[in-house]
């Protein structure tokens, strides 16, 4: 049989398509991620949120930051010391900062420079897990967006993504700057991006976040939207609450009682 | 056959003559920089063991110098196309002499548009699993696939356009790597056949390259107009840097021709006619990339939205108004009055205008990156960046290597085309002047 060159053309063509069906279809069809935790039906139909109650947190002691002593000792939080390479995963920055929109020339006085306690904002429509190129960000069924070091390669588009700079980055190796590792919890290389986690590793244990368990004046309120007599539904529908930037849609999941 | 090309070699002997003798230069050239490459590498090196810490990028400007360079060569790499696929889809003829180096700048400066990105990486280990778990919502995939099929359409265009050349350099009898174009020709003998299914093809291909093109930048500006941050998030961003890289990428050839015509003595072919011509269609770039800079900037003016004009204000009288006017002056305010005039678009004139917009693009593709990042959406007043020597050495390795692979490029094949030039003084001269005839009436 005479086999052309044409032919041989059209089976190949054939061939590739009929390969390349499969993964093209996944590729459209939207897999749904992995879920990595243990007991994958324990979050269903829960939404974890945290409430900040931010003048219980200024009745604390000036430069009070057990909150962040704890939840950086427990996640292996290198502490660099230099401002540069630094990496956070909960933070105060000043008031006029965190809100701009609610800082005017007549209330300056009372609120400017006062500390907010600022950390990942588990947004219910996160723009960082839109960028991520490997899916090494993404956001779980009980709202928290989750973040796997052993999947990133660094491009530090998320970081791009995040309005809040929520996200940090190694810069080097942090091993060498981690006091007392926690051998608990994975201590992460150079060149991954890392951030909050809403202490899910906490929460699967039926625990609450480190931050909440260690604030003395109980600034923090920690719990699920979904559940109707949930103390963090009663705070936030009683009292004024602030949102970080809420203009930008990414409906963040830590709330500010003023 | 061979008659005819012994006849065609004679007459364009200049254009070989850099394949078959290598002198003094070229060794010292070479040694320069591979040196200058082994420093690039040695500094990247650095960066890999200790990690991106060895930059000055920080927490707060985490994008610098690696993703400048990225945007900044594959917007050389329009050069290519545009110079050699619209030039031969419009017919222009002018172009003949000059497809190849254009489209040889794409093809090899696309490496290292790509490279940077790697290079930026902090887990360069693990690149391929962005292909492996691809997440095509990310923007940085769209880059992975135009990047991908515009270096495989571009380089495809220029083993095309190669072709006769290589079957040449066959025919004439060098024992010298005689091997390698027996290869590399395909069996190309010039018969009527595979002359009409060569330039079929090539034509097709300069005609498909050119949306792929476009799309290629529109989607880098993309990387940075999907954010919501301020002054990236704008519309305006595809076209404003397919317009930039045009407009570097024919500042570029221009550049690369003025020092090919000196360092081959190929004055004869590479004419002042030549730089003219391109003076004027950069001429016509410097104005379009002055209005979509003036566009960009004043809508964000007028808008007056406090995060936008953070960095606005940043860029015109604060910590950037150094760079952000000095590559005003270098994208615009030196090469406009050089090019609009005849007089000036000398040869001289054009090569000082292309050396100032390169610098000025680049610059131009920092100043667009590296304010937005001081900020973002909160004001940090610490945040600083100057690049280290690190950074700095992989710029200069990555411009050294592409030389030392054009240099290497010149010493195995004729950097103008033969055929094309062979063909315009011959065939092509009766084919133009009835393509002539045909648009007038009679």
């Amino acid at each position: 049989m005479e086999f052309k060159r044409r032919d041989f053309l059209k089976i190949a063509g054939l061939t590739f398509l009929g390969l390349m069906a499969k993964p093209g279809w996944e590729v459209v069809s939207q897999i749904k991620p992995l879920e990595p935790s243990p007991a994958p039906n324990y979050f269903t139909g829960k939404k974890w949120a945290m409430a900040i109650d931010l003048i219980k947190c200024w009745n604390a002691k000036d430069g009070c930051r057990d909150c962040i002593d704890a939840c950086h000792t427990i996640h292996n939080v290198p502490e660099i010391g230099y401002a540069k390479e630094e990496i956070k995963w909960i933070w105060t920055i000043e008031y006029e900062k965190a809100f701009p929109e609610h800082i005017h020339d007549f209330n300056e006085k009372k609120y400017k420079g006062k500390p907010v306690i600022v950390l990942c904002n588990q947004c219910e429509d996160p723009p960082c897990v839109k960028y991520c190129p490997t899916r090494a960000t993404w956001k779980r069924e009980d709202g928290i967006v989750m973040m796997d070091f052993h999947r990133c390669i660094g491009c530090r588009y998320c970081m791009a993504g995040c309005p809040y700079g929520s996200r940090s980055f190694n810069w080097r190796d942090p091993r060498p700057f981690i006091k007392k590792a926690n051998i608990e919890f994975p201590t992460r290389t150079k060149g991954v991006v890392e951030k909050c986690n809403f202490c899910e590793e906490r929460l699967v244990k039926g625990l609450l976040p480190s931050c909440v368990e260690t604030c003395k004046e109980k600034a923090l309120i920690f719990g699920d939207l979904n559940d109707p007599n949930s103390e963090i539904r009663k705070i936030l529908s009683e009292r004024y609450v602030l949102q970080r930037q809420p203009e930008l849609g990414t409906k963040p999941k830590v709330f500010y009682i003023l | 056959m061979i008659d005819k090309e012994k006849i065609l070699i004679e007459k364009e002997i200049p254009l070989l003559e850099h394949v078959r003798k290598t002198g003094k230069g070229f060794y010292i050239t070479i040694s320069i920089l591979i040196a200058l490459v082994l420093w690039g590498l040695y500094a990247y090196l650095t960066q890999y063991r200790i990690g991106l810490g060895v930059t000055g990028l920080s927490r707060q400007i985490f994008w610098g110098v690696y993703i400048t360079n990225f945007v900044f060569f594959i917007g050389i790499s329009h050069a290519g196309t545009f110079i050699s696929a619209i030039l031969r889809v419009v017919k222009a003829e002018w172009r003949r002499p000059i497809s190849r180096l254009s489209e040889l700048t794409t093809v090899f400066i696309l490496f290292f548009g790509v490279g940077s990105v790697l290079i930026d990486l902090g887990r360069p280990d693990r690149m391929l699993y962005a292909i492996r778990y691809a997440h095509f919502r990310s923007p940085l995939l769209w880059d992975v696939c135009s990047i991908a099929t515009y270096l495989t359409v571009s380089s495809i265009c220029l083993y095309l356009a190669l072709i006769p050349d290589i079957a040449l350099m066959r025919d004439i009898g060098w024992k010298k790597r005689q091997w390698l174009y027996e290869i590399l020709s395909l069996g190309f003998t010039g018969t009527e056949k595979q002359w009409r299914r060569l330039e079929r093809a090539i034509l097709f291909m300069s005609i498909i390259v050119i949306p792929i093109m476009i799309t290629v930048h529109t989607v880098v500006s993309y990387v940075f107009a999907m954010t919501i941050q301020p002054m990236w998030h704008s519309a305006i961003f595809g076209p404003y840097f397919v317009a930039g890289a045009l407009f570097s990428g024919i500042a570029t050839v221009i550049t690369i021709m003025a020092i090919i015509r000196k360092a081959y003595h190929l004055e004869q072919y590479l004419k002042p006619i030549h730089f003219y011509n391109l003076g004027t269609l950069l001429l016509a770039m410097t104005l379009l990339w002055f209005y979509f800079t003036l566009g960009e900037y004043i809508t964000t003016f007028y808008g007056n939205e406090p995060s936008q004009m953070a960095i606005f204000w940043s860029k015109i009288r604060g910590q950037y108004a150094p760079l952000f006017w000095t590559h005003v002056i270098l994208c615009f305010v030196i090469p406009f009055p050089i090019l609009a005039f005849p007089k000036s678009r000398t040869i001289k004139g054009t090569v000082i205008a292309s050396i100032s917009i390169n610098i000025g693009m680049w610059l131009e593709r920092f100043v667009i990156i590296v304010p937005t990042l001081t900020r973002q959406r909160i004001p940090i007043e610490s945040a600083f960046y100057i690049p280290t020597w690190v950074e700095w050495s992989i710029l200069v390795g990555c411009l050294s290597f592409f030389s030392l692979l054009y240099l290497i490029f010149t010493k195995f094949f004729p950097i103008v085309p033969i055929w094309e030039i062979h063909e315009g003084r011959g065939k092509s001269i009766p084919q133009i002047e009835e393509r002539l005839r045909s648009y007038l009436p009679g």
